[in-house]
């Protein structure tokens, strides 16, 4: 563990960096745009150009809660000690509830979608990758048009597909909810099964595209290792096939998870989008719902909550591949 | 009469290129290697060399495919065989190689003793991890390698130390015969001493039975060879012991090749260096007869026609279509030409 | 040079992908010249959920009737009319009452639609009580009859207009069953090959402007983005050092920081009445530029150490003549297929921005993403307006598709190792 000191501090260095810049990129691209929207909306509300008095009252708190009539370096602080303590403000669109407490139910559920889908997307993917690149054939011949077609889709083209078919004509599965109407959410079979029906469509949709994307990147790798010298004096060795592909699969793995890491952001996005399409209760439909409304710390806490998820999982992901890669170890402890 | 490892007879080879065009970069080769001896292959880039040592193991695979022809280690027939058999007997146990730069032959994200353990257990023995780290440290001690080796990735090795931790590794199953493809090329000079020196112990303890040398720094042969095999396109064009080659070569390749060696010494700067013009000839459509006529300073028009290897007296061989007094006379009338200019 | 162009277009993957995309922007060229109509225009009125007008030929029913008719006597008409109004599920309807009324089965045949509707004229009572029947069902079959009624007769309709005097009805034409009128003699017929979305529109028109409006946001973005990415790249791989951190530094910033949420936040903080495509593209081109910067980069390493450049370099070359002439040919072909992926990237952001609600103004130009959002929007795929949507995903995959494969095609050319 000693080895790795070095390298977990870098990282971690790294990470608090990041996670600032982005809280403040967070903050302040909004409130730089020529027409702060903040400010417009409050300002339209001092005026009392809308009529329902509760509307006012959000507002009026938002301005209290914020001080958006204070100067900009004021209200930073402020936004910061909020988000600590884990207070966004009352969103403007759902009022009574808070943006916190709409936030608690649909992250939740976008964690439980995206997170295993990108992982056995990604794992499906290279495996894949792997075989394509090893048996070569038609079975090659069979998946590269297959997943050229498959990453370039974007992920609500096939969720738009996958509803069309599974959902509308076949009536296979469920086409919008993360479960069903008459459920409410209890911890009984009947509503775990209806959850299940219910994501598979939004997970499909997820995987499918992944895996096209990842098959394609695998199937380079194993093709370069492959040919690398040290295959050939392995086989010499009498080392058998079915080692080798072990060997390659290894090697080429390493940087197919730094190369996760740089692509969940997008993945993520692409994923939102797919919730979207099949309404789903996460945060895609959250944010939708959000841009429709105006309302605006909803998306301002949305927007912060996704890159942190991001973040913490491209930082998770490092610190992985630190213990996956003996190189690492290897060349720390001189 | 020693017992001889290894017996070549005809052996052709091809490469089946993407266009499915076939190359013979083996063409009908045939060698014999003894007890205790060492072969060296000379050759330039690109002659075949390496692809005879690839072909020697007996394990093909794409792009290149076994023709035709027999080889027989220590008895045995092994071309033809069943590659998995091959693969499990006669590969790392019969006959071993060495690849060219072989910095990177070892795979970075594996322990060296557990690619050993590896090795092992391809071969169907099965030994416990504490019997294996036994006999790789007997097999690094007396090599004079640092037991410590074992347990590093390649990373934390130098370039020389990974050469003859690969060296190492490769006569691990104490094979028959050891073929070493340019073993010191990538080196610098004090690394190519050490591996130089650890082949010639290699042979001397008995560790390997026999073992072909494969370079195109002709300087090492003499030192390291028994004997010398020139190959010319695919094709052997002259046998002869280490002292015959170098010292009184036959084909006018040879001749030449052995002229290009430059050996520091007084009255250097006044020699010419003796190169030869052109290129080797390609091999998908190699010119009829002598592959070497076209740049051959004695050729005549008979060579284009078929020639083949003239065995004379003490086990050499050449492949020309002059009598030996033939050829002595056109060297001694350029040595004298030389020596008046 | 040459050379390389020729292996390009040898490959197959490469050739098919530029076939598609040519295609697609030739049609989007050719396409608004030859039919002219407003992509915008609304064409035809719904209700509040939208039109959503099916496709197909429309025909002007008044100009028909004034048009002149011709007689064709075709032997499936009757059938074909009478199929038109009894479907399959109709006959085993019928079928089922008949039975329940007491008629022997292996009298009813409902294929032959003569006896079938013989029988149900001699037998069907509507006031007949059919044990196990809801009300529903009596209703239909109620209704049935009624539509059935002169079925199969072969009485032509009178057409009739009102005497501006009188008011009375006085006949003027006969429309006889076997009255044809030739559709392009017709003064209004319109072709609406996909029908009309929820505003009303042409979809066929508005798709083409449409792909045309993505294209050039996808082109523009992918420029800016390429070219942003092309020189940071450059000046961290050459110039290394602090400039090389500094511009590492954002460039990881915006890897882990997703760029949807960038674009997002940006998007809906120019608000709605800015948002034009072209800001669309400005704004996504000055986000998407990171992975071009990367891949040029590491590849400006690799090149920076070489002995050509370093010859340069002891020429007294200036730094500029340096990375014109010694860099930027080894990674033209990376700088190439940089811009392919970006411009699809691009067109994918826009669609994605316009689903959430954040792409150009609705009301100046339509974009992919904007339709599929109205798609969705107005219920298409529940209301099973297949025609809303599906072209749309179609031309997004296609356009998709085509780059990535003109992609992967040029991949196999300059890495040989790819290739099958």
């Amino acid at each position: 563990m000693k080895g790795y000191a070095k390298y977990f501090s870098k990282k971690l260095v790294w990470f608090g960096i990041t996670f600032f810049a982005a809280f403040l990129l967070n903050f302040f691209l909004p409130r730089m745009m020529p027409g702060d929207p903040v400010a417009a909306i409050v300002a339209r509300m001092a005026q009392g150009q809308t009529n329902t008095a509760g509307v006012q009252a959000i507002y009026e708190q938002y301005t209290e809660l914020f001080g958006t009539n204070k100067p900009m370096m004021t209200q930073f602080f402020i936004y910061l000690k909020n988000v600590i303590h884990g207070d966004f403000g009352f969103s403007f669109s759902q009022y009574p509830r808070t943006v916190a407490n709409v936030l608690k139910s649909s992250l939740w559920w976008t964690v439980i979608l995206q997170f295993p889908a990108i992982i056995i997307g990604f794992l499906i993917g290279n495996v894949l990758g792997v075989l394509a690149a090893y048996l070569r054939g038609w079975y090659d011949k069979a998946l590269m048009p297959l997943s050229i077609f498959a990453s370039g889709f974007p992920a609500f083209g096939m969720a738009t597909v996958l509803l069309v078919i599974f959902g509308i004509t076949l009536n296979w599965f469920p086409t919008s909810g993360g479960y069903g109407f008459d459920m409410i959410p209890n911890l009984s079979w009947a509503f775990f099964g209806s959850v299940i029906v219910h994501y598979m469509l939004p997970f499909l949709s997820i995987v499918l595209i992944a895996i096209g994307g990842w098959a394609i990147g695998m199937r380079s790798m194993s093709i370069y290792e492959l040919n690398s010298d040290y295959v050939k004096y392995s086989r010499f060795m009498g080392i058998k096939d079915s080692k080798i592909i072990q060997y390659v699969f290894r090697n080429a793995m390493l940087p197919q998870i730094t190369g996760l890491a740089l692509a969940i952001g997008t993945m993520v996005g692409g994923a939102l989008v797919a919730e979207i399409i099949f309404s789903y209760p996460g945060l895609g439909t959250t944010l939708l719902s959000a841009i429709r409304g105006q309302d605006y710390p909803m998306i301002s806490a949305v927007t912060l909550i996704i890159t942190m998820m991001v973040l913490f999982a491209t930082f998770a992901l490092e610190i992985l591949y630190g213990f996956i890669d003996p190189r690492i170890k290897a060349t720390q402890s001189d | 009469m020693n017992e001889v490892m290894l017996e070549v007879n005809e052996l052709t080879t091809k490469y089946i290129t993407r266009y499915n065009e076939d190359i013979y970069a083996v063409d009908h080769v045939s060698l014999k290697v003894e007890e205790g001896k060492t072969l060296g292959i000379a050759g330039e880039s690109g002659c075949g060399k390496s692809t005879l040592a690839l072909s020697l193991m007996g394990y093909y695979f794409a792009p290149l495919y076994y023709t035709s022809g027999e080889i027989i280690i220590d008895g045995r027939n092994i071309s033809g065989m069943d590659p998995d058999i091959v693969r499990k007997s006669i590969l790392g146990t019969e006959i071993s190689y060495i690849p060219q730069a072989a910095m990177n032959a070892l795979n970075p994200t594996r322990k060296i003793i557990n690619f050993i353990e590896d090795v092992y257990r391809a071969h169907d023995v099965y030994k416990t991890k504490k019997e294996v780290y036994d006999l790789a440290c007997e097999c690094l001690n007396i090599l004079g390698l640092p037991v410590e080796v074992l347990q590093k990735y390649p990373v934390e090795l130098s370039g020389g130390m990974k050469q003859r931790t690969v060296i190492a590794v490769s006569v691990i199953l104490y094979p028959k015969i050891l073929i070493a493809d340019e073993p010191s090329s990538a080196l610098d000079v004090t690394s190519q001493k050490m591996v130089i020196k650890m082949l010639r112990d290699l042979m001397k303890d008995g560790f390997i039975k026999s073992m072909i040398f494969i370079t195109h720094e002709l300087p090492l042969l003499y030192n390291v060879t028994d004997d010398i095999m020139v190959m010319y396109a695919g094709q052997i064009v002259e046998k002869a012991s280490a002292k015959e080659a170098v010292f009184d070569p036959l084909h006018p390749y040879s001749k030449g090749l052995m002229g290009s060696i430059i050996v520091p010494e007084q009255g250097l700067r006044d020699v010419k260096l003796a190169a030869i013009p052109g290129v080797p000839p390609n091999l998908k459509n190699p010119p009829p007869g002598c592959r070497f006529a076209p740049r051959c300073k004695y050729a005549v028009a008979e060579c284009s026609l078929s020639v083949n290897l003239h065995n004379i007296e003490g086990g050499r061989a050449y492949r020309c279509i002059f009598s030996e007094s033939e050829l002595r006379e056109y060297y001694k009338k350029e040595a004298e030409q030389y020596a008046r200019k | 040079m040459k050379n390389t162009l020729k292996q390009v277009f040898h490959s197959g993957k490469f050739v098919v992908g530029f076939v598609i995309f040519s295609f697609i922007v030739l049609t989007v060229i050719i396409f608004p010249l030859i039919i002219k109509t407003d992509p915008l225009g609304i064409i035809s009125q719904g209700s509040t959920q939208g039109s959503f007008l099916p496709p197909g030929i429309y025909v002007n029913v008044y100009d028909s009737l004034n048009t002149l008719p011709y007689t064709l006597m075709l032997d499936d008409a009757a059938a074909k009319r009478i199929a038109s109004k009894l479907s399959p599920d109709d006959r085993t309807a019928i079928k089922e009452w008949l039975v329940a009324a007491g008629v022997p089965e292996t009298q009813i045949d409902s294929t032959d639609t003569k006896s079938l509707l013989d029988l149900w004229a001699k037998n069907y009572d509507p006031k007949k009580q059919i044990p196990g029947m809801t009300f529903a069902k009596t209703r239909y079959f109620q209704r049935l009859n009624t539509s059935l009624q002169g079925i199969l007769s072969t009485e032509g309709v009178i057409l009739a207009t009102k005497n501006a005097q009188t008011g009375a009805l006085e006949q003027t034409d006969t429309v006889a069953q076997s009255d044809y009128v030739n559709a392009s003699e017709v003064p209004n017929v319109r072709l609406l090959l996909l029908g009309t979305d929820n505003f009303g529109r042409d979809v066929t028109a508005e798709l083409v402007s449409a792909t045309g409006t993505s294209l050039l946001i996808g082109i523009v973005a992918g420029l800016i983005a390429t070219t942003i990415g092309l020189v940071l790249g450059l000046a961290a791989g050459y110039m290394g050092g602090v400039v090389d951190d500094v511009i590492m530094f954002f460039t990881n910033l915006l890897t882990v920081i997703p760029t949807i949420v960038i674009l997002i936040l940006i998007s809906y903080s120019i608000g709605q009445e800015k948002r034009g495509p072209v800001i669309i593209a400005v704004v996504i081109g000055f986000t998407a530029w990171v992975w071009t910067a990367r891949a040029v980069r590491a590849q400006v390493f690799s090149l920076r150490d070489r002995d050509h450049v370093s010859l340069s370099k002891l020429s007294g070359h200036p730094v500029w003549l340096i990375i014109f002439t010694d860099i930027f040919p080894y990674i033209a072909s990376y700088v190439i297929m940089a811009l392919i992926l970006q411009i699809s990237t691009a067109i994918l952001y826009e669609a994605s921005l316009s689903i959430l609600g954040l792409g150009p103004k609705t009301t100046d130009s339509a974009t992919l993403g904007l339709m599929m959002n109205w798609g969705f929007y107005y219920m298409a795929p529940s209301l099973g307006k297949w025609w809303a949507y599906m072209p749309v995903i179609v031309v997004i995959a296609l356009v998709s598709f085509s780059l990535n494969l003109m992609n992967t095609g040029l991949d196999q050319v300059y890495n040989p190792a790819l290739r099958e």
